[in-house]
């Protein structure tokens, strides 16, 4: 055992070491074809991905449009099944866990969906869809899970009278309430936020981040917030991971990266954010063509067909992430 | 709700009158007489024409249309030429009987094509939806006098197991052993294109609900497999079931009247195969109209269940 196993090991024993731990996860989803239908073809969405969370913290993990941020937090949570990895929670290994282990994690991680119409079963009742969990787990008698209810729709700024409606009733914005009410109500330890404000209007992803900062001072909650939109992430995240093309290219604090991204790619996306200053002029790194098909990735660095100092180094040789500064880390041979 | 359901039955109205009037003409255009064919191939012109003035059918055909709405709107279906009994009688005792094949029928065809098409859809493009799928295509595609047909063969004749025709009793007699086995062969061959049909639906209904956000969000609460499928997806899916259900019922007639006429089942269908062959009008005309009603009825108790079953759909006044 090595010193850093045990040094793991004292962490863990004394609840300081991190809640979520996902090492090495892969999910490589078939394209199937031919006449019997077999795996022809693998979409590598996730390549071999390594972060921690700690308690109480949010991780912001962003990227553009099919880097496999999704798939990374739908395999946490066994919603799909991962290829290879693990992931641990408070040191419990999620993905070896029996029928009946997994049924006891799920209470201690939730997650809140994109989308709000679609997450919501429209023939359930508003109080049964956010009661169902306390149901199938078993918690309280029928009248104290209807407490619960009344007192989770309170606590994201509904009303509990709004238990008997449907979800067709309710605006976006009050849907994606009663997600975030539903995942609140096993009192899950990690709550992870799917991309939460990206389907809602503008004025109202402001009030749902504010409730999600409140609930996460309130309920001592842990976030891994996922999002495209790099002021949204800036705005919740206490450390941000950039994700590109099923790898992460880039972890530190969100402030540090925001203002001195190290990789390339993660400096073109926060070049990209706007500015609400028509005076400041900046360097914009524009990125060319599209994100290449995660079915045939480049070779070397993923990111080299699109990067401004890619090099012939980077055809050839796979930059690992290395430390680039305090509490920092950077995929990039040149960072 | 009550605006709409007096709205609807005003639409029903119109519909059932329009059937009676082109079911009315449709009868009165076809050519050779009623007179002929009571009366016989060698009635002379005489007694021809004395029969049609006895039975007003030698007034012009829009007085006789209204001579028949007239009888109607008192409750009178007319009186049938052949069987010299009224309308109103024949169907009293025909129809019960076309509704219990119907009804054990559908049933049947709903209990078995529900669980099957979960099941295809659960275990799709996998070797037991593609040999339900063939199976299924395979009884779809055949005519339903054909499948009554083979049955016949195989359980009556070969395995002499079931009696080849339906049940001749009167209905309180269906409970007697001998009797209910005869409705077996009838239910059967009904039910068998209607199970190709329903579980054709009810699978891709599954597949569309299976890939549902919510049903994502039911396994991420951690609901069982079983509790996600029977209350997140079966729930959701079973509601085009039911606009299905009202619109086939037209069509399990049609396939009622062909399985009754093959095995002799005397219901409203042979009743009806027999008064075509006959032209016994007022016959025809009474059952077409018991269909009409059971149509529109159908469809407006498919609506309504529709709004109790799918919170979104809420009918507006």
């Amino acid at each position: 055992m090595s010193q850093q196993q045990l040094a793991d090991i004292k962490e863990r024993a004394a609840g300081t070491g991190p809640l979520l731990e996902v090492r090495d996860l892969v999910k490589h989803f078939p394209v199937r074809g031919g006449l019997l239908q077999r795996a022809v073809a693998w979409v590598k969405a996730v390549d071999g991905v390594t972060f921690d969370i700690k308690r109480g913290e949010t991780l912001g993990l962003v990227g553009e449009s099919g880097s496999g941020k999704s798939t990374v937090a739908r395999t946490i949570l066994r919603l799909i099944p991962p290829t290879s990895g693990e992931v641990l929670l408070e040191g419990k290994s999620v993905f070896k866990a029996s029928p009946s282990q997994m049924k006891k994690l799920r209470r201690d991680m939730q997650i809140i969906f994109q989308d709000p119409y679609g997450s919501l079963n429209p023939r359930m009742s508003v109080g049964e869809i956010i009661g169902e969990g306390l149901l199938v787990h078993g918690v309280g008698s029928p009248r104290e899970r209807e407490a619960t209810v009344d007192r989770l729709l309170e606590v994201v700024g509904l009303r509990g009278q709004h238990r008997g409606r449907f979800p067709h009733e309710f605006s976006g914005g009050q849907r994606q309430r009663i997600g975030i009410a539903r995942a609140l109500a096993l009192t899950p330890k990690i709550v992870i936020a799917d991309e939460p404000v990206s389907a809602l209007d503008v004025s109202i992803q402001s009030q749902i981040l504010n409730l999600l900062s409140d609930l996460q001072r309130d309920f001592n909650l842990t976030y891994l917030f996922v999002a495209h939109n790099m002021a949204v992430v800036e705005q919740v995240s206490d450390r941000i991971a950039v994700m590109y093309l099923g790898k992460i290219v880039e972890v530190g604090p969100a402030e540090d990266v925001c203002k001195d991204p190290k990789h390339p790619y993660a400096k073109a996306l926060i070049s990209a954010v706007p500015v609400a200053d028509p005076d400041v002029r900046r360097e914009r790194v524009v990125l060319k063509g599209d994100i290449p098909s995660p079915i045939n990735p480049p070779s070397g660095c993923h990111f080299r067909t699109r990067c401004p100092i890619a090099t012939d180094r980077c055809a050839v040789e796979e930059p690992l992430l290395r430390p680039v500064g305090k509490d920092r880390v950077a995929a990039c041979h040149y960072a | 709700m009550t605006g709409f359901l007096v709205r609807r039955l005003g639409q029903s109205v119109i519909v059932v009158v329009g059937v009676t009037i082109i079911t009315f003409l449709l009868t009165r255009l076809l050519p050779g007489g009623v007179a002929r064919a009571i009366l016989g191939s060698r009635a002379s012109p005489v007694e021809i024409a004395q029969f049609n003035h006895d039975n007003g059918l030698d007034l012009a055909i829009w007085q006789q249309y209204l001579v028949y709405i007239n009888q109607l709107v008192h409750g009178n279906l007319g009186f049938s030429y052949r069987l010299n009994e009224s309308v109103a009688g024949l169907l009293s005792d025909h129809l019960p009987k076309t509704i219990i094949l119907l009804g054990i029928s559908t049933l049947v065809a709903l209990a078995i094509a529900v669980p099957l098409g979960v099941m295809q859809a659960v275990r799709r493009n996998k070797i037991e939806d593609y040999s339900l799928t063939t199976l299924t295509f395979v009884l779809y595609s055949m005519p339903p006098f054909w499948i009554a047909l083979i049955l016949i063969k195989w359980f009556a004749i070969n395995l002499n197991m079931l009696p080849p025709q339906g049940p001749q009793g009167p209905i309180s007699t269906y409970l007697d052993p001998v009797e209910a086995s005869a409705l077996v062969l009838p239910v059967m061959a009904l039910a068998l294109v209607t199970i190709a049909l329903f579980s054709r639906y009810m699978r891709s209904s599954m597949l569309d609900n299976l890939v549902q956000d919510y049903v994502r969000t039911a396994r991420a609460k951690g609901v069982s497999t079983a509790g996600v499928l029977y209350k997140h997806v079966l729930r959701n899916a079973l509601i085009p079931i039911v606009t299905l259900l009202g619109l086939s019922l037209p069509g399990i007639f049609g396939g009622a009247l062909i399985t009754e006429a093959v095995f002799n089942y005397p219901g409203m269908g042979l009743l009806f195969w027999d008064s075509a062959q006959t032209r016994d009008y007022p016959v025809l005309l009474g059952v077409t109209i018991v269909v009409a009603l059971a149509t529109v009825v159908g469809n407006l108790l498919a609506d309504f269940f529709y709004a109790v079953v799918d919170p979104r759909v809420r009918i507006t006044e």
